[in-house]
């Protein structure tokens, strides 16, 4: 079967055949560390010791680290202005025209980018090795109902050809003389002309696709067989559960540190 | 629960199907005509207004998900909750009936606005450190250089966004009800509401 995968990077890795589970539960303990431990640099050791290891070994590490650039960049712009420069007191460590950097906002701002780094970076790597019918069988395992496998499945294929669609009426408006550049009026009122027969060709379709399904007992109830099976080992099982543990002692010695000086003291 | 189960029927999950590949095709016009607007949850609004508050909040979520393998994850991923809340709560504006006349679209809509923008500040001041990664954060800038909090500034950021934009939001919702026959509309697990 060739479909589109979203972002998976089809190789041969230990990392892709891991059960998905496991990397779930892996990059979730990642995450929380990241987040949960204080220090500014800290979400970059936990990126450089946690994820780039695990991205090599994956061969994925050229598209996670640049994936992972092009999504954090805009957030660390916007950081280092609103939080660097913003920042309403604090040691100032250089002043330019009416505005000064400050040291605290600075070093929030390394640390807020450095979060939304490791929740990108996660993300990234669960796509970039796991196939998304494999995630949903997956999660499936955890009690996730079918009909929502199939929701996710399905959508992520559609929407190729849903652009394509898109992109098609755009053009036919324009030709038939329909303005998409210009004031800002001039391309509000483009809006409905765009939106309506996309839309509404697409809520016509859902019927028949629906039609399409029962015909091969899409909603009958019971057990369903199927074609893909998932690897899992006895050490994977105990490796996820370990994870989870550790990943709930973290929170919990955290929110412990935060709260203990409070009611000891 | 049998209410339940009509709304999931296999129309009620195709449907949940389409209205996120609109919410997603949405992001991509409004790109194109780089209108000032987000626009990507008419679809969410759509589900939730014609098979009810639970499809629609599972639709907004799953939309949200979707939206991370295609656009920036940490613009969609952290707002997960605020989707699921926009489509529940056009169940709920369905509901009561309020899908029958034009101008309780725009107070729906404004309603939504005023309640994403309350759920979005926090998960953007706590999740996000406080930027949303676009130009909008020159906003957030000038409310913090008043001297306000991030959560303030992002609470305040949202309310100058979201409530126009939900409100535009919905009264296409209201143009795609209208265009829509009866004979389609009918299809949908909770119609009767709309038409």
């Amino acid at each position: 079967m060739t479909v589109n995968y979203g972002l998976y990077v089809p190789k041969q890795s230990g990392i892709h055949s891991l059960h998905p589970l496991t990397k779930l539960a892996y990059l979730g303990f990642c995450l929380a560390v990241s987040w949960v431990i204080p220090g500014t640099w800290t979400p970059y050791l936990v990126f450089l010791l946690g994820i780039v290891p695990l991205s090599a070994l994956g061969q994925v590490l050229p598209n996670i680290l640049s994936g992972a650039f092009k999504a954090v960049l805009p957030f660390a712009i916007s950081l280092f202005v609103v939080q660097g420069f913003f920042w309403p007191e604090g040691t100032v460590l250089q002043q330019i025209g009416p505005f000064s950097l400050k040291e605290e906002g600075l070093f929030f701002a390394i640390r807020g980018a450095g979060r939304i780094l490791m929740a990108v970076s996660t993300f990234l790597l669960l796509s970039y090795t796991t196939r998304p019918d494999e995630l949903t069988l997956a999660l499936g395992q955890l009690g996730v109902p079918n009909s929502i496998a199939y929701v996710i499945l399905s959508t992520l294929q559609i929407i190729p050809r849903f652009q394509t669609k898109a992109t098609t009426i755009l053009d036919a408006q324009r030709s038939r003389g329909l303005e998409t550049e210009g004031s800002l009026r001039v391309r509000a009122r483009a809006l409905l002309p765009l939106v309506l027969p996309l839309l509404l060709s697409s809520i016509v379709d859902i019927e028949e696709r629906a039609i399409a399904l029962e015909v091969r007992a899409f909603g009958r109830q019971g057990p369903k067989t199927s074609l893909l099976v998932l690897h899992d080992t006895p050490w994977q099982r105990l490796l996820r559960w370990l994870l989870l543990l550790a990943a709930l002692g973290v929170i919990v010695w955290r929110i412990y540190a935060a709260l203990a000086p409070r009611f000891l003291s | 629960m049998d209410r339940l189960k009509s709304d999931f029927s296999t129309v009620g999950i195709v449907l949940m199907g389409v209205g996120i590949v609109i919410n997603i095709a949405m992001g991509r016009i409004v790109t194109t005509l780089s209108l000032p607007l987000y626009l990507d949850s008419i679809g969410t609004i759509f589900v939730g207004a014609v098979a009810g508050p639970w499809v629609g909040a599972l639709a907004g979520i799953i939309s949200n998900l979707i939206a991370a393998f295609f656009g920036n994850p940490a613009n969609f991923l952290p707002y997960i909750p605020v989707a699921a809340i926009i489509g529940f709560m056009a169940g709920l504006f369905s509901r009561y009936g309020w899908f029958k006349l034009w101008w309780k679209f725009i107070l729906a809509g404004v309603i939504t606005g005023v309640v994403a923008a309350l759920i979005s500040a926090p998960i953007t001041a706590y999740v996000n450190s406080g930027v949303v990664g676009t130009g909008m954060d020159a906003l957030t800038a000038a409310f913090r250089g008043m001297g306000m909090s991030t959560l303030q500034a992002n609470f305040l950021q949202g309310l100058s966004t979201d409530p126009l934009d939900k409100s535009i939001s919905y009264l296409l919702v209201y143009s795609i009800i209208q265009a829509l026959p009866n004979r389609y509309l009918d299809r949908f697990p909770r119609a009767e509401y709309v038409r």
